[in-house]
């Protein structure tokens, strides 16, 4: 059991040069990292001495010198905002924004982030913290946090707009399949007709419709495959975060091939196969 | 009409055809339709949601959205100065804290407490009554009131924190006078309202006298008081409900506007491509029949029109569907949307509006007619004698 860091942010409310009395405590003023897009915004360059203060009037303002710039890990809750943020150790954060009259060690922290030295020792450690220190909340940290929410909602929100697209697709792919399947009629009835049985028409059309979905699926995800640089750096760009919007794992590839090629086979046999139940003299049309 | 009525047979030989394509343009169009009442869904509740309130102007410490910016010092004195401009009815103070309700058996009920300066409410009484002046007294809302069986006049234990989790703080016993309905109030979210003094008592009798936000009604142009706000006090942010819309529009929700710009897009493309697939390959399957047609007397324009009208019934049927298919699509997905973490429980983001249904149906007239154009071109460009030559020969 390990305890490492608290993560914790300080919103600035202002951000100016250091002067006049400030000068003085310049010297020996406490590190501090700036997250990418405040340093952009204000212009703040690693080496410089930025001023920071808990009040939005400025006041007890105390002066950082910034020691490394650093990109906000992407948070899906915040997105649209720009993260002006900055990172210092907990005890800087503490003198800035302890209370008049609070003893030093008596501040309220948001919360303790824990590595243990055995990942499958987890729940147990959850379980005894909340048994052993009651007023102390533990939970994993995988199941912290709105952002497994958001996902997670996002998540099935995209798989509900997939299945109606699929839906979609799949009716259309019929209709496509009926009107091709019947524009092959006199071909089949000539095939029927000099002897070839059912199921052996039946098996040419399956190859070909599998053919036919396989090299679609492929198409689809070369495009998908395409379009996913180009869709992450417009929202990236959109957003000003590192978040991937978009990623194409090799799991999910075998998921839509999976999906597409049985789909496409089985609308072409299923289209067919009303045709093929007709006598071969009827399928030529004599 | 002709070419309608014909358009129509021609639909009719063809019934399984026909009515995947219609099928498939429901379905389509319903995602259409969903989409575009997403790209402006949660606006208009949201504007809704503003407006219902009461409150037009808002004041906070930054352009940050309420309980993400600094909190403002001297509450009671802002609202007091706030309250004394022109043009304003009334102005209120708002500061939020954690809150834990202890309920004798299992963990305590987590949620949220408002404390208020000024003489006004932000919530509605349902039941019971609304505060009285006395430090002991809070409101609750409906869910709080369901999941420990609490009526008007009934006790409970709280711990209250300002500045930590509730659960370090002392328990304090508060007295229910009234159950009611706090303005966006998250889906479960447990509300306690009471005024800032019986907040910082429960805190602890820490008198800061902070606040999360002021709410201003006013009785003239909302404008010209969030100028008026800003001038006697230049260090807070007044913004009126239309400058909070557009604080929203960018923050995170303009994610599901893009979404739905994406999806429009493909949606319409996709419904393009296979309208068009469809028409040009019955078009194909037909050229001897249309030639024949030709040959009888049938105008080069009466045919182009008939092709024209087929795309017409396919679509315009399809995308009649689509409007009750898109409104089931749309409970559903807001219904999976709505569990995304703090989100009020009476925004939605698939809204009705007018002009998502007039852009729908424009869209769809537009798809219907750029569809219908390569197989019109197909048919205009029928060579009649060369056509019914290889038909017969064939």
């Amino acid at each position: 059991m390990l305890l490492t860091r608290a993560h914790l942010l300080l919103l600035i409310t202002s951000v100016v040069l250091p002067s006049g009395a400030l000068q003085a405590q310049t010297s020996n003023a406490p590190d501090v990292l700036v997250s990418r897009q405040l340093a952009e915004s204000e212009h703040i360059r690693v080496g410089q001495t930025i001023v920071l203060s808990p009040h939005a009037n400025g006041a007890e303002a105390r002066p950082f010198r910034v020691v490394g710039l650093y990109e906000p890990t992407p948070d899906p809750q915040r997105l649209g905002s720009v993260p002006r943020e900055v990172r210092m150790h907990l005890p800087d954060l503490l003198n800035v924004t302890r209370l008049p009259g609070q003893a030093a060690g008596t501040e309220p922290a948001d919360g303790i982030n824990v590595a243990l030295t055995r990942r499958d020792d987890t729940d147990a450690f959850v379980r005894d913290v909340n048994a052993r220190m009651p007023g102390v909340g533990a939970m994993r940290a995988d199941l912290a946090g709105n952002a497994i929410g958001t996902f997670t909602v996002l998540e099935r929100f995209h798989y509900a707009i997939a299945a109606v697209t699929i839906l979609a697709a799949t009716v259309f792919l019929l209709a496509l399949t009926i009107m091709l399947v019947d524009e092959r009629r006199e071909t089949v009835g000539v095939l029927r007709l000099i002897g070839l049985p059912v199921r052996r028409i039946l098996v040419q059309i399956l190859l070909e419709g599998l053919l036919v979905a396989a090299a679609g699926a492929v198409l689809g995800l070369l495009l998908a495959y395409a379009s996913e640089g180009l869709i992450n750096r417009f929202f990236q760009w959109k957003y000003d975060t590192a978040m991937l919007f978009v990623g194409i794992t090799p799991r999910l590839a075998l998921r839509c091939v999976s999906i597409a090629i049985p789909l496409g086979a089985a609308a072409t046999v299923l289209a067919s196969w009303a045709l093929l139940r007709r006598n071969g003299l009827r399928l030529v049309r004599r | 009409m002709r070419a309608l009525a014909f358009a129509a047979r021609s639909l009719t030989r063809q019934p399984a055809r026909a009515t995947l394509g219609m099928l498939g343009v429901a379905a389509v169009g319903a995602l259409l339709f969903d989409m575009l009442l997403l790209s402006e869904g949660m606006i208009v509740s949201m504007r809704d949601l503003l407006d219902r309130t009461g409150f037009d102007v808002r004041v906070t410490t930054t352009p940050e959205m309420p309980r993400t910016a600094p909190r403002m010092e001297n509450a009671t004195e802002t609202v007091d100065a706030i309250q004394k401009l022109p043009d304003v009815r009334t102005a209120i103070a708002i500061r939020f804290a954690d809150v834990a309700i202890e309920h004798g058996q299992g963990e305590p009920l987590t949620g949220t407490f408002q404390g208020i300066v000024g003489a006004s409410r932000p919530w509605t009484v349902m039941k019971g009554r609304d505060l009285h002046d006395t430090a002991a007294e809070i409101v609750i809302n409906r869910i709080l009131a369901n999941d420990l069986h609490l009526e008007p006049g009934a006790a409970i234990v709280a711990r209250t924190s300002c500045d930590s989790s509730p659960n370090a703080s002392l328990p304090v016993t508060f007295h229910v006078s009234g159950i009611v309905s706090f303005p966006f109030e998250l889906a479960n979210e447990i509300m306690i309202g009471g005024t800032l003094a019986t907040l910082e008592r429960a805190c602890g009798d820490v008198t800061r006298d902070q606040a999360d936000m002021v709410l201003v009604t006013s009785t003239g142009p909302s404008d010209a008081v969030a100028t008026a706000i800003g001038r006697i006090r230049p260090d807070l942010r007044a913004a009126t409900n239309a400058q909070m819309l557009g604080r929203v529009e960018q923050g995170g929700f303009t994610y599901f506007r893009q979404i739905s710009t994406v999806l429009t897009t493909v949606t319409v493309a996709f419904a393009l491509l296979l309208i068009c697939v469809l028409l040009t390959v019955s078009v194909n399957q037909r050229l001897g029949e249309i030639a024949a047609l030709r040959a009888l007397g049938f105008s080069r324009r009466r045919v182009v029109a008939d092709v024209l009208c087929e795309s017409a019934l396919i679509v315009g049927t399809g995308g009649l569907l689509s409007l009750p298919l898109g409104a089931l699509l749309a409970m559903w997905l807001d219904r999976i949307l709505k569990n995304l973490p703090n989100i009020p429980a009476d925004l939605h983001f698939f809204v009705f509006e007018p002009g998502a249904l007039l852009l729908h149906l424009t869209l769809l007239v537009v798809t219907a007619f750029v569809a219908a154009l390569y197989p019109m071109q197909i048919v205009a460009r029928l060579p009649i004698a060369a056509t019914l030559r290889s038909e017969v020969i064939s």
